[in-house]
């Protein structure tokens, strides 16, 4: 027993003190550094930085994945003129209702928002949804919209209905966004009128 | 002497067959990037209200006085901008085919001009209308030359006609016999009594839609029970 004990310290002590052979000279040329030469070279895919990697493992949120295959996501960032004033604004649609969507100033909540009827600027903004196949693939997305109310306002027909326009010089795109849980105006005039009452004079046919 | 006098006052006594004029309006078409994608899409055919007025003027040449005109309102911006999206030139296309018809459009760019076409006196120069017919876009209160065109299912305030504006247009621009048609959707249901109230010109329009799909003159929509109305 003590005979084999002795030939087990024999063979196995070499390998436990002993340092590791030295590598060849080919294969650690381009090294200067023999600590380094010692370690093994990852090769220039396995070559990442540490912050890069963690990324790389991090699995995309669910939100990020959504935003990404919106369609909306092929709206440009930015478009046209971009300083100055802005209000904030989203689209929204309403089937057989003329106009655009809301917008609201910075500090406003969505109660204080107007509806509009939007105009693109030709040759500096056009309506961001032109960028997209439908009208309705930026349906609640948020903006940022630069440019001014027109003078003039526009017709809604369904409901009689006057509506601000306002005439786009540019946007910065925010986003998807909650839709807004708000009904477009509705009022006036297009309550039933007093010479409608009386009645048209039909004509056989 | 005594033969000659009362020759020349029953000369003087008897009217002369004073020229009218018979307006035909064209509003104009949408842009089919506004509705393309809509349920009820309008104007897949841009010159749906080009073709009804022409074939409308060919119509009233068979009937009219000699000494009458048709005077051709046509609202140009809608084709200028529905032209840039179609890549052609339909404000071309429009004359030649009015050319052909044997009536040359006359342009106008909103309301306001409108209104100074439609004012007549009777003189020579501004006859008075006989006849005023109207194709395009409309609802029970408006007529819209520019619907869906600059802004999406709209139209812009200084584009359109409503019931409200009526009393820019003079009852004494039209002869007391004039005849007015409104071959837009819903005239019938508001426009046609707020006309007949203001001008004081009875208009026929249609309860419920019209259709131009066809071509020619304008059909009301079937089976949902319009009819035409004054």
């Amino acid at each position: 027993m003590g005979l084999l004990a002795t030939l087990a310290l024999i063979t196995l002590l070499p390998c436990l003190c002993f340092a590791p052979p030295l590598p060849l000279r080919s294969s650690s040329a381009s090294s200067t550094n023999p600590a380094t030469s010692l370690v093994t070279e990852p090769t220039p895919e396995e070559k990442v930085p540490a912050e890069e990697s963690e990324e790389e493992v991090r699995p995309p949120t669910t939100e990020k994945v959504m935003r990404a295959t919106l369609r909306a996501a092929h709206t440009p960032a930015k478009h046209g003129r971009t300083d100055g004033p802005y209000l904030i604004a989203q689209r929204t649609i309403v089937e057989d209702y003329c106009g655009w969507g809301w917008v609201r100033k910075e500090n406003q909540s969505w109660r204080q928002a107007t509806w509009i009827a939007i105009e693109g600027t030709p040759n500096l903004c056009p309506i961001p949804h032109t960028f997209l196949p439908k009208p309705e693939d930026d349906k609640n997305q948020q903006y940022r919209f630069y440019g001014e109310f027109a003078p003039y306002r526009a017709y809604e027909p369904q409901a009689d209905m006057w509506v601000d326009v306002f005439i786009l010089k540019g946007f910065m795109s925010m986003g998807p966004a909650e839709p807004i849980r708000r009904d477009p105006p509705a009022q006036a005039s297009s309550r039933p009128n007093r010479f409608a009452e009386r009645g048209a004079n039909m004509l056989k046919p | 002497m005594r033969f000659w006098l009362p020759l020349a006052l029953l000369a003087l006594a008897t009217p002369t067959a004073q020229a009218h004029d018979i307006v035909l309006i064209s509003g104009g078409p949408a842009l089919r990037s506004f509705e393309r994608y809509r349920t009820a899409s309008h104007d897949k055919y841009w010159g749906n209200f080009i073709d009804s007025a022409i074939l409308r003027a060919k119509e009233l040449q068979l009937t009219i006085a000699p000494t009458d005109q048709i005077v051709w309102l046509v609202f140009r911006p809608s084709y200028q901008r529905r032209s840039q999206e179609d890549q052609d030139d339909y404000l071309k296309v429009l004359e030649e085919r009015g050319l052909k018809a044997g009536i040359t459009p006359i342009y106008f760019d909103n309301k306001t001009q409108l209104f100074t076409l439609l004012r007549r006196d009777g003189s020579k120069e501004k006859p008075k209308i006989s006849r005023l017919e109207y194709f395009g876009h409309s609802n029970k209160k408006c007529w819209m030359f520019d619907y869906s065109n600059r802004v999406d299912g709209g139209a812009l305030e200084p584009l359109v006609v409503h019931v409200d504006d009526l009393d820019q247009i003079s009852g004494k621009s039209f002869t007391s016999d004039a005849e007015c048609i409104s071959y837009g959707c819903h005239s019938g249901e508001e426009f046609s009594q707020r006309w007949r109230m203001i001008v004081g010109r009875p208009m026929i329009g249609a309860v419920g839609k019209t259709d131009y799909s066809e071509g020619g003159i304008p059909k009301l929509s079937t089976g949902k029970g319009g009819t035409w109305a004054f």
